[in-house]
């Protein structure tokens, strides 16, 4: 029996020896296996990153410069010692966790057998736990308690005093409401593209050489055919050439240019549009907050009223064979960018919705159509906003908030210029020279011949944009022959030619219609009952863009200058 | 039926946006060559039967446990159970889904009408449920695969006071709640996000809870089971059923002798001396001080109520549709004028940044009731506390605490009365 | 003696009458919550038309190397020549060359069909899903590279961590019977 005893003795020490020994080693296998992870962890994580920066720096560079056969030898040795590493460094990880597994199963299989082996019977010590323990320790406890809770509450208030955000309310909006799109004039055309003023007390006459109604007359530093827009104190042209595509801002008090944003050209390819077109064609737009102006380079940028640009960037060199035109429209907070190009069929235009903030894409949708330069307007109707798109051969209307196609009519022909207008639920658009149509906008689908309300081919314009207060519809043609079409049924009303000749589309103050000559001549006519005369004022400078109406003002463009007509402040 | 209509309404919604990104800039090619258009593989995750099979382990892994725990009496046998759930759901189920974060789904099932929780998730929910009301907390012993790794670090246990136990375990309503919360709310599934042993199981993992896991690990050398006893917050819940259990663990087969062995035979602090009688003039302080701290427990609910509703907006900040409000109305504001990878996406949806701002009020406004319901729930759980410190109920033998005792059967080899049980069992079998 | 007996008694029968009602009780939520589950599980999926390709899919998954992979819509595929999705914004030459390579791990595959036409391919046990191919693809693109979980490597955490990290919010739970959001062909008339 004792024998036995001390034999069962030796083997448990024997037993014991073996598993601390055992336990032992497989902890210090574990510590070193686990501090090769750590440093693999931090080769992943820390220095391969740092040197994919660096490689991506060298990729930028390697672009840049003419063929430099060292660096590119630089790069792929770069590129390969990091994928290899990458590669090995997962490999070690994977093999090394399991590796780090079997250790701790060891460890913890000879730390257990040595803590069993180990064990000794219990040893009861001391007084039994009396009543007086148990009340000191019940005592502990809720003082414990009330410390956690304590602790807890501490913690919570800590928390309660980061700050939060108070949203202020439900007020703020991504994007203008209706009534300030309608006080100002906030893109080509002012409200709606539509060309009809908000404000009836808008100067009629002015005299250049007498200063009479002119508030101020500023140089533009770069030339551009885009129309002024203005919000509230603000006025804003662009101007381009070669070398500089810029955003102007000036204050409509005095006509200070306030500051000067550049938008940095990107694309590479040469672009020459026409004399005509020219790098600034396109009327910008703002929101009220920010003004966004694309160019013929297909190079936009968004400028804050500071001055300051959130956003620049490319869209591409528009193939257009006289230069990019279209002017930017807005939906919401969406900018929109008529991109039309080259041939329908070599599907390359496309219409663009950019977030306004961070001009990032929200939708984009091909169009089937060639090269136009005709600007987007946005209607709302009964089934919800649209946006009208007038290119060679379709007017197109699309969903504004996703870009689906909503409906299309194929009436139009080659080289569209003129922008649609819409009034009384319909949507009236130009086939240059051919014809006047006017469609019904709540088709789906191809609505060519079931949705049209009425066309007419007398008097058709090429450049300018047609007008519409709901009653009539009046088309100027570049050589001056202004034409009245009822607005419901198509009839002609009258026409006059006005031995001018125009560029700049017509607008309605009122009852009175403004018409801007190229030469530079404003002719502000009655047509409440026929045409009649009202007044006709010099410039004597070339005009081309569009005027911009604000409250008891003109902003017009003329080749040089911009140039503020009203009554001075106060006056 | 739904299902269809689901993906419908998953196709419905793609259309307007494939307008986005999917209109195709460069016509697909019409190949003359007899190109063969590939389509893209889909690899199928892990077929839903398995999953169904999960189920069944772990009902036949409890029902096992309970046969040892209160039948067999074998702490070798519960240890091998532990291991085998260990592999099974730990290392071989990568211990995802488990009871714990089964909380949150059903959390989000009552209170987010488009979310339903797959039948199995509620099955691993309610299954431990209804076997500790009836056994005791078998699940924690034998069949959760976080308490068995931290069962075998259970090494060199230290006795820890239990006033200490008993407030540290504050901890762990607080994570119930928060973790009840975040989820109704939609906005995250703490328990798992910070699981901090799921790490081991995936043999990989996020560098931050890996690190955490090893120092509980090793915290757990000397205090038995750290994350079951003052984290877990499916333990919490085990405890109040475990309360009230059919059965129980005992640690005498039949009659307590007295003999103080066990007295440090649990490493989780779970073993209760005997406690005499209230003597008269404790008594009478002891019902007086009762009748306080049962007032002082409206307060406590109404002043937990109250803290936590202070702390509600960081917690609304918890769901990243608040923090994107929060972004976007810095760049609105003009505070900062670039844009981060979300507000920009956020932007590129065309959403209206009003309807943001009222998403994230709306989450604010439930996590302004919700964080009272939880500061109200944290006032209960130390009131009650506090009560039960107070209460004195008469036990004349050693005992396993009903809500501590994970069931693990160690203290069963320190009873005299056990040996001799198992002394007549082998006699009984060598007689036949 | 016999007081006590009755105050266990008592106790015991609370006891009963909570437990009943707890079972009771658990049961019959579970009942109910029966009526609001669903029979097979649900799975991590990426809405490829929410994807915002920010790279975060690369860094946040719990596995070593992530279960989202790029995948390619071959029906939408231009099969073009100056790839955006493979090669830079400006290659030197269109090869495959470390300075013109957009993939950080070479896991895009170009092979010629004919001409002008490319094929690629992605290598899944290269791709790390960082998703820059697909944000080439998008720019200038067809937008036919997409990211996708896929299923064979996911461990479909109940929380997926990318999900968690997700900027645009792409991360959607889907049935597990239909598993994926593979881009298909969107026509426009």
């Amino acid at each position: 029996m004792k024998q036995s005893d001390s034999d069962n003795f030796e083997t448990k020490g024997q037993w014991e020896r073996t598993a601390v020994y055992s336990a032992w080693v497989a902890g210090v296998f574990s510590v070193v296996v686990a501090a090769l992870l750590f440093v693999n962890y931090l080769q992943l994580k820390v220095l391969i990153p740092l040197r994919e920066e660096r490689l991506e720096a060298m990729k930028l560079k390697v672009a840049d410069s003419s063929a430099d056969a060292q660096l590119v030898g630089q790069i792929r040795q770069l590129d390969l010692d990091i994928r290899r590493d990458r590669i090995r460094g997962q490999g070690f990880s994977h093999r090394g966790s399991y590796l780090l597994l079997g250790g701790f199963i060891v460890l913890i299989a000879g730390a257990k057998l040595v803590s069993y082996l180990r064990k000794q019977l219990p040893h009861p010590e001391g007084q039994r736990e009396g009543r007086a323990e148990q009340m000191q320790e019940a005592n502990a406890g809720r003082w414990a308690i009330t410390a956690g809770l304590i602790v807890v509450g501490a913690g919570a208030l800590i928390f309660a005093l980061m700050p939060t955000t108070d949203y202020g309310g439900s007020e703020v909006s991504s994007y203008p409401s209706a009534e300030d799109i309608a006080a100002n004039w906030a893109r080509f055309r002012g409200p709606g593209g539509l060309g009809i003023s908000a404000y009836t007390n808008v100067p009629e006459k002015f005299d250049v050489e007498g200063g009479e109604g002119i508030v101020w007359k500023t140089a533009i530093p770069l030339a551009g055919f885009n129309s002024p827009i203005v919000w509230g104190e603000r006025v804003f042209i662009s101007g381009g050439d070669e070398k500089a595509l810029q955003v102007y801002c000036y204050d409509a008090a005095n006509g200070k240019l306030l500051w000067t944003g550049d938008v940095p050209r990107q694309g590479e390819e040469k672009v020459n549009p026409m004399e005509d077109t020219g790098f600034a064609a396109p009327t910008m737009v703002t929101d009220g907050r920010r003004v966004y102006a694309i160019f013929a380079t297909g190079d936009i940028g968004c400028f804050d009223f500071t001055g300051k640009r959130l956003w620049a960037m490319n869209l591409g060199v528009p193939d257009n064979a006289y230069g990019h035109a279209s002017s930017l429209a807005m939906y919401r907070n969406l900018v929109l960018v008529q991109l039309d190009q080259g041939q329908a069929e070599d599907e390359k235009s496309r219409l663009i919705a950019l977030e306004g903030f961070s001009g990032g894409t929200v939708w984009e949708v091909k169009r089937r159509v060639s090269g136009s330069w005709t600007s987007p307007i946005v209607i709302e109707t009964e089934k919800g906003p649209q946006i009208i798109t007038c290119a060679d051969p379709c007017m197109i209307a699309y969903k504004a908030t996703n870009g689906a196609e909503l409906w299309r009519a194929d009436c139009l022909g080659p080289d569209v210029a003129p922008s649609a207008v819409y009034g009384n639920g319909l949507v009236y658009a130009i086939h240059p020279y051919t014809k006047l149509v006017a469609y019904r906008a709540d088709g789906t689908g191809d609505v060519t011949e079931t949705h049209i309300a009425w066309t007419a081919d007398e008097g058709i314009s090429d450049i300018c944009s047609p007008l519409t207060n709901g009653k009539v519809v009046l088309v100027l043609t570049t050589d001056g022959l202004l034409t009245c079409y009822d607005a419901k049924d198509g009839k002609k009303l009258w026409d006059k030619e006005l031995e001018e000749e125009f560029f700049a589309s017509p607008s309605f103050v009122g009852e009175k219609v403004y018409l801007l000559s190229g030469k530079g001549v404003l002719i502000v006519a009655d047509i409440s009952g026929g045409y009649k005369d009202v007044a006709r004022s010099e410039l004597g400078e070339k005009c081309f863009a569009s005027p911009g109406f604000a409250d008891g003002r003109i902003y017009i463009r003329g080749e040089k200058n911009l140039y503020r007509i009203g009554n001075r402040a106060g006056e | 039926m739904i299902r269809k209509s689901l993906i419908l309404s998953i196709l419905l919604l793609a259309v307007p946006y494939a307008a986005a990104f999917g209109a195709e800039r460069f016509p697909p090619p019409e190949f003359e060559s007899g190109y063969e258009l590939p389509s893209p593989t889909t690899p199928s995750p892990r077929v839903d039967v398995f999953e169904y099979i999960d189920a069944v382990v772990l009902f036949a892994a409890l029902s096992v446990g309970t046969y040892l725990v209160l039948k067999k009496r074998s702490r070798r046998w519960i240890f091998a159970l532990m291991v085998f759930s260990l592999v099974y759901f730990g290392f071989y189920r990568k211990g995802c889904v488990c009871p714990i974060g089964a909380i949150q789904n059903a959390a989000m099932t009552v209170f987010d009408k488009s979310y339903a929780m797959p039948v199995v998730v509620l099955a691993f929910l309610i299954l431990p449920f209804v076997f500790t009301l009836f056994f005791g907390r078998v699940f924690c012993a034998a069949v959760c695969p976080l308490g068995a790794i931290q069962d075998l670090f259970v090494l060199k246990p230290i006795a820890i006071p239990r006033w200490l136990d008993s407030s540290l375990r504050l901890f762990a309503y607080l994570y119930l709640g928060l973790g009840i919360l975040f989820a109704a709310t939609g906005s995250a599934f703490v328990i798992c996000r910070y699981d901090p042993f799921v790490g081991f199981f995936r043999v990989t993992g996020s560098f931050n809870m890996i690190v955490a896991g090893i120092c509980l690990l090793v915290i757990g050398i000397f205090i038995g089971r750290p994350y079951c006893r003052f984290l877990c917050p499916y333990s919490v819940i085990l405890r109040q059923f475990s309360r009230i259990s059919r059965w129980r663990v005992t640690i005498t087969p039949d009659d307590c002798i007295q003999c103080r062995l066990c007295e440090d035979a649990c490493p989780f602090g779970a073993i209760r001396s005997p406690a005499a009688k209230w003597r008269g003039e404790d008594y009478s302080v002891g019902k007086k001080r009762l009748a306080l701290l049962l007032v002082l427990l409206g307060v406590l609910v109404v002043f937990g109520g109250w803290v936590a509703s202070r702390a509600s907006g960081w917690m609304a900040r918890v769901d990243w549709r608040v923090r994107l409000a929060d972004r976007v109305y810095l760049e609105e504001t003009g505070k900062v004028s670039d844009t981060t990878d979300a507000s920009a996406a956020f932007r590129a949806t065309g959403e209206e940044i009003k309807e943001l701002y009222a998403e994230a009020s709306d989450i604010e406004a439930k996590m302004a009731t919700g964080s009272w319901i939880l500061g109200g729930f944290m006032g209960l759980v130390a009131g009650l506390k506090l009560v039960g410190h107070s209460v004195r109920r008469t036990r004349t033998d050693y005992e396993a605490d009903r809500a501590s005792c994970f069931a693990c059967g160690r203290c069963f080899t320190y009873c005299p009365r056990e040996h001799a049980r198992l002394d007549k069992l082998k006699n009984k079998e060598e007689g036949k | 003696m016999p007081q006590e007996d009755k105050s266990i008694d008592r106790r015991q029968f609370l006891k009963s009458g909570i437990r009943g009602a707890a079972v009771v009780g658990i049961v019959g939520a579970a009942g109910l919550g029966v009526s609001k589950t669903r029979k097979s599980d649900t799975v991590w999926q990426i809405d490829p038309n929410i994807c915002v390709s920010c790279g975060n899919c690369a860094k946040y998954c719990v596995l070593e190397v992530s279960a989202v992979k790029c995948v390619h819509a071959f029906a939408i595929c231009g099969y073009c020549d100056l790839c955006s999705g493979y090669l830079n914004p400006k290659p030197r030459e269109l090869d495959s060359g470390a300075e013109n390579e957009l993939c950080p791990t070479g896991a895009v595959k170009r092979k010629f069909v004919e001409d002008p036409y490319y094929e690629y391919t992605i290598d899944e046990e290269l791709c790390i899903g960082c998703g820059k191919c697909v944000k080439g693809c998008n720019a200038f693109g067809n937008g036919s590279l997409h990211l996708q979980v896929r299923h064979d490597r996911c461990l479909n955490c109940n929380e997926c961590s990318i999900a968690a990290a997700c900027p645009s919010g792409a991360f959607k739970r889907v049935p597990a019977d239909s598993p994926y959001m593979i881009k298909t062909k969107v026509s426009h008339g």
